[in-house]
């Protein structure tokens, strides 16, 4: 798959390839020579296995981890040049970034709107119009530690735009979640896409890809084996359901 | 470094610890209550126990030959006033062993013949004459307090029997010599006085200064622990960590901004503990020594206030490190423990008589705060070397800081589940990882040693033993374990003829040069001649053939040495650090390993200039004639009394010019370029 990463894309993905070691199974090539794009307004899935690369690839995005090669511009930000400029640009949020327990919601919006630089001057009335938005006003100022876990998932949203970016990462945002709260994560992304922000989505689960992403990258073993709308998916396997696809391109034809 | 974002996350640290309760109740609350309870806790037992031995009528028995004579001296001493609440009664049991295993004695007098007192002198070495005569008296009848060491009431009515036949004995020599003739009292026979100078600031300057570091980096550490632990390691624990990694704060600015607020803490926690200790004093619930008198002035606090503020921010970076290092709170709280040890010790360089701040320790971070402190209670202050010594002090905790901040950016640091390639492709990629590993095996082998093994007094073995049992068979290990390419380890490769002329043309130079070098730093930081002598002794031991110290300080230590520390070492670290700050930590570390204080300096330099010469020349075979020529150099003109401190400046002039010649030739015909 070629890919032109001096686009206008607001990420571009090129070659992007980790290794690293497992214990038990040795040198692990976990994300392979990836490319991709996204574009403007749209949510891009990344559906795989547990251990297919996704978490990898969006670590590497979110600059937490480097790449063994290759590269990626996220709004013209390249990541391992300019990291800081990356995660300025966007918000991050996954099952493993937890909040700071000792404080408010309004404390923990707050200091992430400062920490990525939103101006000073707005930043009291971003936090204000997201805990309205996010139904949170009622504990604003009650400290993290004490709030159900739906209301830390909505706190947590709320910290990832903090600073209003233009890109959104979300790792499985809805693993561990019960029902209603993953319905509540799948309605901030959709709302966030409506937006106009480019949401980079990674999930395992096929009625969530189906539901929310706009295009949707099948990634295996470290190797992205499609790259399409779920339209597109279908019309180059014959296939209507997402699962029979997913499995079409993993397994091979049956 | 954006300090916007440091003052944002400084704010955001000191906001979480605060927020705490843990953390302030331990660190704050609880040292209030504790220790004053512990203080008055331990003064009552103290109390109560003094009362109950007061109280103790102690049981005992006499036997043996001289029985009756024993007794009636007892009864005499009994009442003289110091013995006055020592209650003793005698009891009579058939057998005095098994009463004392029943408990029904607390302890017995054996009297003995003189055959049995010096049969039992020969066994036990007796107690000599008395305290202060150190020959042993023999051909006299003997005296013998029986007790079971176990039991702490019978061990105290024992001591006590003992101090008061001991009283018996010095009366009854007395009366033994005045009735023989003696011209005077005994103790008449010299007037003795001691005349103390100093003042009682100065004395008991000395006497806390010796401790003074130690007390405070003892509350430092703890102070700055209770917040380490928890900023890292913690963080880490509940996905917190990740979540800030991500945000627009660089890696700098959060290890800072973490480091800041350990700092801050710390000496926030310890200032308390001063004040604290200093309210317990005036309260009286810590009583001082009669005539303990400090004479702190502003100046002193300011001098202290200049040493301890960089120490803490040291050590907070240290415990920074360390919960970095930590995957969980529990992991970092175990790792704590080995840097508390560890930085107790040189805390204690206060306490070796004779250390100076100027001298080398000034450059030894913690030891140097150490000896600074004690200089300043005790009112000798020396305002230079109290500047080198938090210069010292604060860049060792900048390299600290930085360290911590590049810790942040390692991914398994951070991703703990991720670990270096290097771990399974091995060979020379994971030897590069793991030298330093090695050598501070071998080193902690070679101190261990050292330290605890009698035979190693002896220079013979101690040589032998590093040389072969570690440089040498580590080296070999450490070839065989990672499969390293031999040639390209020692630099297997012709070299031209200059290369060799310009080695053997620079050691009796460097030798003159080297004296030069520590002719000016004594200037500045004067070394005692004490030390000097003591290097002396060490590196030309006496008592040993010639020949011997050819082959075991000249040649062997050329082999072995070289093949560990400019062959291993130096190949290990080629691809992490520049050529010159290579070469400056082979150096450090080959000194190191010369584990005697006063000798890191000069074979620290040594190893500089030998892994200067191996990096010049790709080989470590100049290195092992450079310094097999060096130490048989300096061997030889020891022996034919030769010193090359006596010459003037132009001759020392003359010599740096010849070196920077050979070194020049070794660079120019070094390597193939």
């Amino acid at each position: 798959m070629r890919v032109d990463s001096s686009g206008d894309a607001p990420v571009a993905v090129c070659n992007l390839t980790k290794t690293f070691l497992d214990e038990s199974r040795g040198l692990i090539r976990a994300v392979d020579g990836i490319s991709f794009q996204c574009r403007e307004s749209e949510v891009f899935g990344l559906l795989g296995a547990n251990g297919a690369g996704k978490t990898t690839t969006l670590r590497m995005l979110s600059t937490i981890i480097s790449p063994t090669s290759g590269t990626a511009r996220i709004l013209g930000h390249d990541i391992v040049k300019n990291p800081s400029g990356v995660r300025r640009s966007m918000g991050f949020y996954s099952a493993s970034t937890a909040l700071y327990p000792r404080l408010t919601a309004r404390e923990t919006i707050e200091f992430f709107a400062r920490i990525n630089q939103y101006p000073d001057d707005k930043v009291q009335a971003r936090v204000n119009s997201l805990i309205s938005r996010f139904g949170i006003t009622e504990y604003a100022g009650v400290r993290v530690e004490k709030l159900s876990t739906g209301m830390k998932q909505k706190v947590s949203i709320a910290r990832t735009i903090a600073h209003n970016p233009r890109i959104v990462i979300f790792d499985e945002p809805t693993i561990g979640l019960d029902v209603l709260n993953a319905l509540e994560v799948q309605k901030a992304i959709h709302d966030l896409r409506s937006e106009g922000r480019t949401i980079i989505f990674s999930t395992h689960i096929m009625s969530e890809a189906e539901k929310l992403c706009d295009r949707i990258a099948i990634i295996h073993r470290g190797h992205i084996l499609a790259c399409d709308t779920l339209a597109g998916l279908r019309q180059a396997t014959g296939l209507h359901y997402l699962e029979d696809i997913f499995l079409l391109y993993v397994r091979g034809p049956a | 470094m954006n300090w916007a974002s440091l003052k944002l996350l400084f704010v955001h640290e000191m906001r979480i610890v605060l927020r705490s309760r843990r953390t302030v109740v331990a660190s704050l609350v609880l040292p209030a209550v504790l220790m004053p309870l512990l203080i008055l806790g331990a003064r009552y037992v103290q109390r109560r126990q003094a009362i109950q031995l007061d109280q103790t009528t102690f049981k005992y028995a006499i036997t043996g030959p001289w029985a009756d004579q024993a007794r009636r001296l007892i009864v005499r001493y009994k009442a003289a006033a110091e013995f006055r609440n020592f209650h003793i009664e005698e009891e009579y049991p058939a057998d005095p062993d098994q009463a004392l295993e029943d408990r029904s004695l607390h302890f017995y007098v054996r009297t003995m013949s003189i055959a049995e007192a010096d049969q039992a002198v020969a066994q036990n070495g007796g107690d000599a004459a008395g305290p202060n005569t150190s020959s042993v008296v023999t051909g006299v009848p003997g005296l013998q307090i029986v007790y079971r060491g176990s039991q702490q009431v019978a061990r105290t009515g024992a001591e006590r029997m003992v101090e008061m036949m001991r009283a018996a004995r010095r009366s009854e020599s007395y009366g033994v010599m005045l009735s023989r003739g003696f011209p005077s009292h005994p103790e008449g026979i010299l007037a003795m006085t001691a005349s103390n100078v100093a003042t009682e600031t100065q004395i008991s300057g000395s006497n806390l200064g010796r401790f003074f570091t130690v007390i405070l980096v003892v509350w430092l550490v703890a102070a700055c622990s209770i917040v380490a632990m928890d900023i890292i390691a913690g963080e880490k624990e509940r996905g917190t960590l990740e979540t800030l990694i991500t945000s627009g704060a660089g890696r700098a600015e959060i290890a800072t901004a973490k480091h800041l607020a350990i700092w801050t803490v710390g000496l926030v926690i310890t200032f308390s503990q001063v004040v604290y200790a200093l309210v317990y004093v005036r309260l009286n619930v810590i009583q001082l020594p009669d005539n303990f008198a400090i004479d702190l002035s502003a100046q002193s606090i300011g001098q202290l206030f200049l040493l301890f503020v960089p120490l803490a921010a040291a050590i907070a970076a240290a415990l920074l490190i360390v919960s970095a290092y930590a995957r969980t709170y529990k992991e970092a709280q175990l790792h704590f423990f080995p840097l508390f040890m560890g930085s107790l010790v040189p805390a204690l360089a206060a306490v070796l008589p004779g250390l100076k701040s100027r001298s080398i320790v000034a450059f030894v971070p913690l030891a140097n705060v150490s000896v600074a402190a004690r200089e300043v209670l005790t009112g000798r202050a020396d305002p230079l070397m109290i500047g080198v010594t938090a210069i010292v002090t604060g860049l060792t905790a900048f390299a600290l800081i930085r360290y911590s901040a590049k810790l942040l950016t390692r991914e398994d640091i951070i991703v703990s589940a991720q670990q270096d390639e290097s771990v399974l492709e091995g060979g020379d990629k994971l030897f590069q990882r793991r030298v330093f590993h090695w050598f501070a095996v071998m080193w902690a082998i070679t101190f261990a040693v050292a330290a605890n093994v009698p035979q190693f007094e002896s220079a013979r073995v101690q040589i032998l033993f590093n040389q072969i049992g570690i440089f040498f068979i580590g080296s070999l290990l450490m070839l065989r374990r990672y499969r390293l390419n031999v040639r390209e380890v020692i630099g297997v490769h012709r070299l031209r003829w200059p290369v060799w002329a310009a080695v053997l043309m620079a050691v009796p130079a460097a030798q003159v040069v080297a004296v030069a070098f520590f002719r000016i730093v004594n200037t500045v930081i004067p070394t005692p001649t004490e030390l000097l002598r003591e290097l002396g002794r060490q590196v030309v031991p006496s008592g040993m053939p010639m020949w011997q110290m050819i082959v075991l300080m000249a040649i062997l230590p050329a082999i072995c040495e070289e093949l560990a520390f400019r062959g291993l070492l130096l190949h290990g670290l080629r691809n992490r650090f520049h050529p010159v700050l290579r070469c400056l930590i082979v150096g450090i570390i080959f000194g190191i390993f010369h584990y005697a204080l006063f000798r890191i300096a000069p074979t620290a330099l040594l190893g500089v200039i030998l892994s200067g010469i191996a990096l010049m020349t790709g080989s470590i075979f100049p290195a092992m004639l450079f310094h097999a020529a060096n130490n048989g150099f300096a061997i030889v003109m020891d022996a034919a009394g030769i010193t090359l401190n006596r010459f003037d400046w132009s001759t020392y002039a003359a010599a740096f010019g010849v070196f920077f010649l050979a070194m020049h030739t070794i660079w120019r015909y070094g390597r193939e370029r």
